[in-house]
């Protein structure tokens, strides 16, 4: 087939940029304008408009990572995993504490999560690597054990902080990239086995706060008052949804700030109250269509790098939706962890708007 | 399938560092790289370069399709995105599907768990009833307060409400002492929670806060209705206080269904008609539901039940009157009690204490002072007198025995009984107050000079519990439904009474003692006054101090038991007691030639040495003898019945019988026509009530 060795210019990368990808983020992002606007009453102080304001700083980072050449993004790889180990591990030693954990590293005025960029990092070195490595290598052992040590060392590092969602994350990206990657499905199955025999030797290293976040989950009930009122809270507000929810700006339960930290981890349970089940359906249909769209183009691409790029991007917003959805419904441990592009947060807008740009570009250079 | 998914690329197996560098041709690499070289490939490689040429760089070559084992790697990439594809689609539904349970299948359940969460169900208390005196001055109603209060959690953190009590000063002057006062009092408990910084302060003020509103978080102002007592006068005032009572917080014990009584504010009737008449005054509460956010912060009101007004209660005393009474009976300058029932109807006309107090105090800004002399007034003006004075009535007592004598037909009108100035019953001796004697006497006789051995004998031949069902049947050792509260029974002993005490056998000499009232004995002046009526209407009659509503007919008393005849005799005797010579209430008689006056002295011994007619020294005061007298009037058809007491005051003829001439000439004189009683009563400007008319 013939491929043009000229260079694209920007108006032609820019028509080659996944519109649909952009539109589905400006969707999530604008039903998170919509409910922290709610979140505060009706009122975009304090935070729907610095919400806003940061989704458009963030729709032109994506555009700027989208334009430039996916083969920069491939020289980069090691050193920007590099640098972002270094923030990581800079953080027991320089950052900033909040809740009970050390996540922030502030500078200048602002204060930012590594963890974030971490993310972004661990899919472009994961990517370099399998887009260097030989297929056929791919299962061997000692090239198994690559990719978990890049992996393992970020995953280490924030559970240290402690930030146990965040590893989870990192672990989950890491080893779906191995897994499309094609490693060996007898690693999985083995790794679960693994996982499953070492996993009560390893309740006993959690952080008291992670072990009882971890009971409370299994029985909410036990404390409703106390630590579990996070779930019950968020069930209540869900329940209090129904079908068709409360409409917009009349969510009682959230505007009465009865479910805790709603502008960030829990909006979710605010937008089911609101909206109701079908509108928490119709938000985790649109993140759907997002991963979906991303796997489609993943499918699509020629290059290796590409390919396993824009499978990270879809991975890092799948594992966050999925583990936050899950947390917010008690189906899994609250763990802290963002709705991608909904929640408030500026590092993991940026994140996740990063993530985006990378699989733009991988898209907009591919075969080039 | 599985193989499909899982496998391997299908790539023959090559060496992986020939494979690593391989990348950059087409086709596999040569095997002969030196072991330098390779090491320099790699690390570029990993420092973000290619191991490809320049030139073929520069082509961007090493990106470029290569053919049959690129496709393959895409295949098999596909596939296994499609196998992660299906995981998230499997974690959707599951995350979909717990979404429906939640919020469709359990979504009722939760609701009302939400609903509950966010409601809370205040009481409101009703507007209390006010009470009327028999000419329809308004002596007790509800008075709008404003208070200032402050809500820590808007003003911030503690060293804010600091700066806020400081910035209140010219509004609200609160000392250095005051402020730690509420600071620490903030810091005890829940900071939602309002402390009050200032009552009963002036609209002014009021005014002033809101003008500062901004620069005061948290502090409001705020309406609340308390109970005030009106009256013209401190005479009016101490007159009524004992009748009218007054309200005070509401102790643990006295809670009862109403959740507005739990009220921090809630104020419940704790003596006289404000007590006796709770239900009716208090009326009915009622509750707003508000919605509230997580820190139990006001949001909104969701739904109100409007509280139902108590209703007016109209007393059956009239100010005047009894203002007059108070008057005539401080004049003695002793604690006493008089009471003036209505023979016909029951409604007590006067119902006089003193010392008294009065109760607007009580609810003033100084009441802990007012309170505290009150408490350490050794002749406890808070006791009403005419319903919780319990007195031995002595003399007074000797109808009861008289008529449990003549019904039980143990004695005869006619009967003369001897006495010698004291009489001896099982080795005791008992005096007659008269040490010669009155030689022999017949139930006229006896009652005219109050003779003690003629009681002494029918007491000892009827016995204690025919005397103490006749003491019931007159209406004494009981309380009545008569709308005033704190009523004492005082006590008509029996034997029985005694045994279950745990004491010795029941003595003769007790059933002696108690037929001249005295021994256990002890009746209330309302009790007395209630007796005195029965036997002058020969009905039993009960008292109360609520006048009836207009139209509503006079109640129908049931006859008593005793015999028409012996009420005759007694009555009798009791009109000789004042109009007879020898008579010991002569003092009681009015003397304006048309209305007769019956009536019976009481002296009651309080302790032996009154006894003792031989005494030379004086006694102390707290041991000599009550003064006690009932009396009806006038004889010949009975329309009021009076009791008096006054303590430690002497004998009875001497000293209570005057009293009751005087209240006596005060019931006649308010009798006659245009006796405007008092000046009009204030009423609150702008208070509208649901049930006024």
């Amino acid at each position: 087939m013939f491929e043009s060795h000229r260079s694209l210019s920007i108006y032609e990368k820019l028509g080659r940029v996944s519109w649909v990808v952009v539109a589905l983020a400006g969707v999530l992002a604008g039903i998170g304008v919509a409910t922290l606007y709610s979140v505060a009453g009706g009122s975009f102080e304090p935070w729907a408009q610095r919400h806003a304001l940061r989704c458009l700083a963030g729709f032109a980072v994506l555009i700027a990572c989208a334009l430039v050449p996916v083969r920069a993004w491939m020289v980069g790889a090691v050193p920007i995993y590099l640098v972002a180990l270094a923030l990581l591990a800079a953080v027991p030693l320089a950052g900033s504490e909040a809740m009970g954990a050390k996540r922030w590293l502030s500078a200048g005025g602002m204060s930012i999560q590594p963890s974030e960029f971490m993310k972004v990092a661990l899919v472009l070195v994961l990517a370099r690597y399998y887009a260097a490595l030989p297929p056929a290598s791919v299962s061997k052992p000692v090239w198994v054990l690559v990719p978990l040590a890049l992996m393992a060392v970020p995953v280490v590092l924030t559970l240290k902080q402690p930030d146990l969602g965040t590893a989870m994350l990192f672990a989950g990206l890491g080893l779906g990239m191995m897994f499309l990657s094609g490693v060996s499905g007898w690693y999985f199955t083995a790794g679960i086995t693994g996982v499953v025999a070492v996993l009560p030797r390893a309740a006993a290293h959690l952080h008291d706060y992670q072990r009882k976040r971890i009971e409370i989950f299994l029985d909410p009930a036990s404390d409703p008052l106390g630590a579990g009122y996070h779930i019950t809270q968020a069930k209540i507000a869900l329940g209090a949804g129904g079908l068709s929810g409360q409409g917009y700006l009349k969510g009682t339960q959230n505007q009465l700030d009865f479910v805790p930290e709603k502008m960030t981890d829990f909006i979710f349970a605010m937008i089911g109250e609101e909206w109701g089940f079908t509108g928490a359906c119709a938000v985790l249909g649109v993140f759907a269509a997002l991963i979906g769209v991303l796997f489609g183009l993943a499918f699509a691409n020629r290059q290796g790098f590409g390919r396993l790029v824009i499978a990270g991007a879809a991975l890092s917003v799948s594992i966050y939706v999925v583990i936050n959805v899950g947390m917010v419904t008690g189906l899994v441990p609250v763990v802290g962890v963002p709705l991608p592009l909904i929640s408030y947060g500026g590092t993991a807008m940026l994140g996740v708007m990063v993530a985006l740009g990378l699989a733009m570009s991988a898209h907009v250079h591919d075969g080039r | 399938m599985i193989r499909w998914l899982f496998g391997q690329t299908g790539m023959p197996p090559k060496s992986t560092a020939g494979r690593f560098l391989g990348r950059a041709g087409a086709g596999p690499v040569k095997p002969a790289v030196s072991p330098k070289a390779l090491f320099k490939r790699r690390v570029s490689l990993w420092t973000g370069g290619t191991d490809v040429p320049p030139p073929a760089r520069a082509a961007g070559l090493e990106l470029r399709s290569r053919g049959n084992e690129d496709k393959l790697a895409a295949a098999a990439f596909t596939r296994r995105g499609l196998v992660l594809s299906l995981a998230h689609a499997a974690a959707f539904g599951a995350l979909g599907s717990r979404l429906y349970q939640l919020q469709v299948l359990e979504a009722g359940e939760i609701a009302a768990l939400a609903l509950d969460n966010r409601t809370r169900i205040i009481p409101v208390a009703p507007m209390r009833g006010r009470i009327l005196d028999a000419a329809g001055n308004v002596l007790a109603a509800n008075r709008e307060v404003f208070r200032i209060l402050v809500i820590p959690d808007r003003g911030g953190d503690l060293r804010e409400l600091r700066q806020v009590l400081g910035r209140l000063d010219p509004i609200v002057t609160l000392t250095k002492a005051e402020q730690d006062k509420l600071v620490a009092k903030a810091r005890g408990r829940a900071r939602h929670l309002p402390l009050l910084i200032a009552d009963g302060v002036t609209f002014e003020q009021v005014a002033a806060l809101q003008l500062r509103a901004q620069e005061l978080p948290g502090v409001q102002a705020e309406t609340v209705w308390t109970r005030t007592y009106l009256a013209p006068g401190e005479r009016e005032a101490q007159a009524m206080a004992h009748v009218v009572g007054y309200v005070g917080a509401v102790d643990k014990w006295a809670l009862d269904d109403e959740p507005m009584m739990r009220l921090a504010d809630a104020r419940i009737g704790k003596t006289g008609v404000e007590g006796g008449m709770e239900a009716e005054l208090r009326g009915a509460g009622g509750q707003v539901q508000i919605e509230v956010d997580a820190r139990s912060r006001f949001v909104r009101r969701v739904a109100e039940t409007a509280p139902l007004a108590g209703r007016d209660v109209r007393l059956s005393v009239a100010t005047s009157l009894q203002v007059q009474a108070m008057d005539r009976l401080a004049r003695d300058g002793r604690p006493g009690a008089c009471v003036v029932l209505d023979c016909v109807t029951g409604d007590v006309a006067v119902m006089a204490s003193t010392p008294s107090f009065d109760n607007s105090q009580l609810m003033g800004p100084q009441s802990r002072a007012v309170w505290q002399g009150l408490a350490a007034n050794l002749d406890k003006p808070m006791v009403n007198r005419c319903i919780a004075g319990q007195y031995p009535p002595g003399s007074t007592f000797k109808m009861v025995t008289a008529l449990a004598g003549l019904d039980a037909g143990v004695v005869t009108v006619k009967e003369k009984i001897e006495c010698w100035g004291d009489v001896t019953y099982a080795g005791h001796t008992f005096r007659c107050w008269n040490r010669k004697g009155h030689i022999a006497s017949d139930l006229h006789k006896a009652l005219r000079e109050s003779c003690d051995c003629y009681f002494y004998e029918v007491a000892r031949r009827v016995g204690m519990d025919a005397i103490a069902a006749k003491a019931r049947e007159l209406g004494l050792g009981q309380t009545y439904q008569a709308g005033i509260a704190q009523q004492k029974a005082g006590l008509i002993p029996t034997p029985g009474w005694k045994r279950n005490r745990g004491k010795a056998g029941w003595l003769i000499g007790e059933t002696v003692m108690a037929g001249i009232g005295q021994g256990y004995v002890l009746a209330t002046p309302l009790q007395l006054a209630v007796m005195t009526a029965r036997i002058a209407t020969g009905k039993a009659v009960t008292p109360t101090l609520v006048a009836r509503a207009e139209g509503e007919p006079a109640p129908a008393f049931e006859p008593l038991a005793s015999s028409g005849a012996s009420l005759e005799a007694v009555r009798k005797a009791m009109i000789a007691v004042v109009n007879e010579p020898g008579g010991t209430g002569q003092a009681a008689d009015i003397d304006d030639g048309k209305t007769v006056v019956a009536g019976k002295t009481g002296t009651s011994q309080v302790s032996r040495a009154s006894a003792d007619r031989d005494r030379t020294v004086v006694l102390d005061i707290k041991q000599r003898d009550h003064a006690l007298f009932v009396a009806y009037v006038p004889a010949d058809k009975p329309r009021y019945a009076v009791s008096v007491v006054l303590e430690h005051a002497g004998g009875g003829g001497a000293m209570a019988a005057p009293l009751v001439r005087d209240i006596v000439k005060m019931l006649l004189a308010g009798e006659t026509p245009a006796a405007k009683v008092g000046p009009p009563a204030e009423r609150e400007p702008g208070l509208k009530r649901a049930d006024a008319g």
